[in-house]
């Protein structure tokens, strides 16, 4: 995408925005193949990540996946409907439930307020994850700027 | 182990706590309560290479192509930010800080701060993280930066809950870069509990 281009879809989002607007949601599987490549870089390397057999020995029914990946995937949803001039400004999540391999986790958000502030459309939102049982694993708050 | 980052309680304690053990007045104790508001831990990253935000951006949008302003200079360039810029959630401390030499492998084990403060920990056997929350300036992460992070107590709190009586402990980071420029804070909230 193009700088102009980038503009044009970012000015076609600022102008549309209302509160009660569901974002596109971000979805990733919880496979090994997904956190192992997080744990590389973020260095987590416990063994409940890896390891469904530590993961019951933990007291879970499989390896779980990382916290700070799931904040990770809420930076990426918001990025992703907001555009490469976007920025996130704020994500704050309270953890409810492990995200267990096997599952696939599905990041959600709704608009709950926009204001202008210092040159920026600040987009305020409820964000949350479930995964595909429907069981909620994070809920939280976020804001997102988007230039004017 | 106990789980320590994804806030699920593992089966044996939930019947701990069904069986109604006996639980402390209090864990905050007078030494604790003095050491609110102070700094127990700082970190400063070796600088950040563009390679080390492909790497990133790559496990973060995996098995989807990652957004071509982290891993493609040109791109990058062409966007608000004039040039290539980290994730705002990017870990610049991860394997291994400039100083101290301490690796992320033995925060994880000890993420509770009363070890770092010379202060006697309350007796507790599980520890959970709660909730993460961060604000990002608009100060990017961008190759070459040095980004120092210090960490303080913010407080205690507790709660009678399920498992009984739960210490619930804050802390709160600040991130600047070279320039002395606020880049992100933070902040973490740890359950513990017998």
């Amino acid at each position: 995408m193009t700088s102009a281009s980038a503009n044009a879809s970012k000015n076609t989002l600022t102008g549309s925005i209302k509160v009660g607007d569901t974002i596109p949601p971000f979805q990733r599987e919880g496979t090994l193949q997904h956190w192992n490549r997080y744990a590389g870089v973020n260095y987590e390397f416990a063994g409940h990540h890896m390891d469904d057999e530590i993961g019951r020995h933990e007291g879970f029914p499989s390896a779980i996946g990382m916290a700070p990946l799931i904040l990770a995937y809420l930076h990426g949803m918001l990025r992703n409907w907001g555009g490469e001039d976007a920025r996130v400004v704020k994500v704050a999540m309270e953890l409810r439930r492990p995200f267990l391999r096997g599952r696939t986790l599905i990041a959600s958000g709704k608009v709950s307020g926009t204001r202008e502030e210092d040159g920026e459309l600040l987009v305020d939102l409820e964000v949350w994850a479930d995964d595909d049982q429907g069981t909620r694993l994070v809920g939280g708050t976020a804001v997102m700027a988007l230039a004017l | 182990m106990i789980p320590g980052k994804d806030g699920s309680l593992p089966r044996d304690f939930r019947h701990n706590a069904e069986k109604g053990e006996a639980m402390s007045d209090t864990y905050i104790t007078p030494e604790m309560r003095a050491a609110v508001g102070r700094e127990y831990r700082w970190f400063t990253s070796y600088p950040i290479d563009a390679s080390d935000i492909r790497r990133w951006a790559i496990a973060v949008y995996y098995p989807e192509q990652a957004p071509p302003q982290y891993w493609d200079e040109e791109q990058a360039r062409k966007t608000r930010w004039g040039g290539m810029v980290a994730p705002e959630e990017f870990n610049p401390f991860a394997w291994m800080s400039a100083e101290p030499r301490a690796s992320l492998g033995v925060e994880a084990a000890r993420p509770w701060p009363e070890l770092y403060l010379g202060v006697t920990p309350p007796e507790t056997r599980a520890n959970i993280l709660a909730g993460l929350e961060v604000e990002h300036t608009k100060v990017r992460m961008r190759p070459g930066d040095v980004i120092r992070s210090a960490t303080t107590l913010a407080g205690y709190r507790e709660r009678q809950g399920r498992m009984g009586l739960m210490l619930f402990t804050t802390s709160e980071e600040r991130w600047t870069n070279q320039h002395g420029e606020l880049v992100r804070t933070g902040r973490m909230t740890l359950i513990r509990y017998r």
